[in-house]
């Protein structure tokens, strides 16, 4: 065999991993932010009373999940110039990717919803709380407890999936394994690091979400 | 001028079917990886148990995507030997849907209850036979539902195959649309197949699910792929 | 002394099927109206209607004067002063149960917390429960979430408060609990609607038994004379059938 694993091949092209790392957080985080808002919109959707609403809210979660991701932005990167819009790989990496996780996050956010009961409504109602205090002070802190373990699994599905970014010519992260590898062979080093930094943001968010539940959520232990 | 696009039809289904044929494999693969792996995590050895887990914590926490180039690129470098494209993309989609069903699997052989190693035991059968005839075929019914989400799940990610070259599906939708001077038609007629292919999986996964009264897909949450 | 509470041809339907059919009462300030009858008889949808959980078809209901349901300002400020106890309890389960009392106070009457959190203790004083003012809903017996929910009811300084079959979701150990806190409230003179299959309660504190059947009232009267001496068959039969 003749190769050997030598890390100190690819330190000139550490320089740009940082870059890379830069646009893989970038692309995630404004594709989670993004796709909370466009899924809580479905999510609503899908509880409207119009059986119209409810259709299309159902036709979106099934499109996000059962095509490829992929596809999806090969669609949008292809067809940004023929809309007439000059979209960057950048731009449409990010839509693309909001609008695929939204499909997931409306899923979340409605088994949130379903979880609570109607009688919290009929009592914040009872109570004479206006729809905006009953939802930040009775709905939301429920809501947000129950998705709080699949948010951040999501959150975690959005920060990998935005490895194929690099296919429609976005410099992060497994661009950057792609190019470094090409240019200098060293694939193995290369994936290791790459696999590093992956890895180091998932486990960053692992132990930010451990941390912030343990601070925010203290229900008590169910008597029954 | 408008390309007569009927004409790709049988070529797209004839790449469809070996999309197919490429996650069938893989998640055939990954099913019996997955299943031994579960079967470490439970081991009655520390080691082996760590190793699964270490297992399972990296494919869960890298890009299927970083992996398929290594398997594709490097292996070749770092070992010598040639891997074609099809082999670098089943053996990545195999190595993750592994570690999705080893969980998979340890969660069906948990949900059969504690009571029934117990009788079988005590009916004097071991490990193997109480596995085989007892656990076995109840852990199997409620590891079938989530396996099609698994599927469903390998099958977006075998489009992925189409970057390191691999002419499946994706790979040939881009290639006719070059063809036809570019244009959305190729790539929405990729979206339609695929949607179709699996929501009609998902379909057959929920008449499972109602079956065997086993609720949720697990890919519910995000594997995008 | 005018009337607290005044139904007049109240009409309530669900799609084509009619749930109250013309309900028209006065309450008194500080009357015990007992609610009795088959169950889906409109008994609660009674209730919820005051208060303007369910909108009305026909009729109005005029609380301390005021048409309840004229205006989304006129239901709002109704529901400041009365309070309601659900079958269900209904407590917010993210917060302890003393969070549970204090919220509506603080957040939609906009009292100061001090003061709140003073009057709060004090009701849970009342319905003795102090030893779990920290506890979470999840923490507590039937039993004692509803008496929470009560406290709950009370921390708004309501003017009439309406118990929506309080004890039906309870363990029957728990029931006499309950019924103990609605007996000391009924004592202190206040204004209460309850919807209840405790016919023993109805005739010990009620000062005043309806009977509802199909959505009309068919009799009301007090207690101990219904249950004596019914006027109707209907209510001679369902009072019979209940005693067992």
């Amino acid at each position: 065999m003749g190769y050997t694993f030598t890390l100190r091949t690819i330190y000139p092209y550490l320089g740009e991993l940082g870059h890379a790392a830069w646009l893989t957080l970038s692309l995630s985080l404004l594709s989670i932010g993004l796709s909370l808002i466009v899924g809580a919109g479905v999510a609503v959707l899908r509880r409207s009373r119009s059986r119209l609403l409810r259709a299309l809210g159902t036709a979106y979660v099934e499109v996000m999940r059962n095509t490829p991701l992929l596809v999806i932005l090969y669609i949008i990167y292809f067809a940004g110039p023929g809309l007439g819009l000059r979209l960057s790989s950048f731009a449409a990496a990010v839509i693309g990717l909001s609008l695929n996780s939204a499909g997931y996050m409306a899923e979340i956010l409605r088994a949130g919803l379903i979880a609570i009961s109607a009688g919290q409504f009929e009592a914040a109602d009872a109570q004479g709380f206006s729809r905006l205090q009953t939802f930040r002070y009775i709905i939301f802190p429920q809501v947000f407890r129950t998705i709080y373990a699949p948010l951040g699994n999501q959150i975690i599905a959005v920060i990998l999936a935005s490895s194929l970014a690099s296919a429609v010519a976005v410099d992060e992260v497994t661009a950057w394994m792609q190019t470094t590898g090409s240019t200098s062979f060293r694939f193995f080093e290369t994936f290791v690091v790459a696999a590093i930094v992956y890895l180091v943001l998932c486990q960053l968010v692992n132990l930010g979400r451990l941390a912030l539940g343990r601070l925010l959520f203290r229900q008590g232990e169910s008597l029954r | 001028m408008n390309p007569d696009w009927l004409s790709y039809g049988p070529l797209m289904l004839r790449a469809a079917g070996l999309t197919l044929w490429l996650s069938w494999l893989a998640m055939l693969i990954g099913a019996l990886g997955g299943t031994g792996i579960a079967f470490l995590r439970t081991s009655r050895f520390r080691g082996l148990r760590l190793l699964a887990l270490l297992y399972t914590e990296f494919f869960r926490s890298v890009p299927i995507l970083i992996v398929m180039f290594f398997c594709y690129f490097g292996v070749p470098l770092v070992f010598g030997f040639d891997v074609s494209s099809f082999a670098a993309a089943t053996i990545a989609l195999a190595l993750h849907a592994s570690s999705t069903m080893s969980e998979v699997v340890r969660a069906g052989i948990e949900s059969v209850g504690r009571g029934q190693w117990e009788a079988a035991q005590a009916a004097g059968m071991d490990r193997v036979q109480v596995m085989r005839y007892i656990v076995g075929p109840q852990a199997i019914r409620v590891v079938l539902p989530p396996s099609v989400g698994v599927f469903i799940t390998t099958l977006k990610e075998s489009s992925l195959a189409s970057i390191i070259g691999f002419i499946e599906l994706t790979k040939t939708g881009l290639l006719v649309r070059e063809s036809t001077d570019g244009g959305l038609v190729p790539l929405l007629a990729l979206a339609a197949l695929y949607f179709i292919i699996n929501y009609a999986i998902s379909l057959v996964g929920g008449r499972l699910e109602r079956r065997f009264h086993i609720g949720s897909r697990s890919d519910l949450v995000g594997a995008m792929g | 002394m005018s009337p607290v509470l005044t139904l007049d041809g109240v009409v309530k339907r669900f799609g084509a099927r009619t749930i109250l059919d013309g309900i028209s009462m006065d309450v008194s300030p500080g009357e015990i109206v007992c609610f009795v009858g088959p169950s889906g008889t409109g008994k609660s949808t009674l209730l919820r209607c005051v208060n303007g959980l369910e909108a009305l078809q026909g009729g109005r209901i005029i609380f301390e004067g005021r048409n309840v349901h004229e205006s989304a300002r006129s239901i709002a400020d109704v529901r400041k002063r009365v309070g309601m106890i659900f079958q269900h309890f209904n407590l917010y389960p993210h917060l302890t149960a003393l969070e549970n009392v204090m919220l509506a106070p603080v957040i939609v009457h906009k009292e100061a917390k001090p003061a709140v959190e003073e009057r709060a203790r004090a009701l849970f004083d009342k319905v003795r429960l102090s030893h779990r003012i920290n506890a979470y809903p999840a923490q507590l017996s039937g039993g004692e979430q509803q008496r929470v929910a009560i406290a709950r009811a009370l921390a708004a300084n309501p003017h009439l408060l309406m118990f929506d079959e309080p004890t039906s979701a309870l363990d029957p150990e728990t029931v006499g609990d309950v019924l103990a806190v609605m007996r000391d409230l009924a004592e202190e003179g206040r204004t209460m609607l309850v919807v209840t299959h405790e016919i023993r309660f109805a005739v010990d504190v009620g000062t005043r038994m309806v009977f509802m059947d199909q959505g009309k009232i068919v009799e009301d009267s007090d207690p101990k004379e219904m249950l004596a001496n019914a006027r109707t068959d209907r209510a001679r039969q369902f009072l019979s059938s209940i005693r067992g």
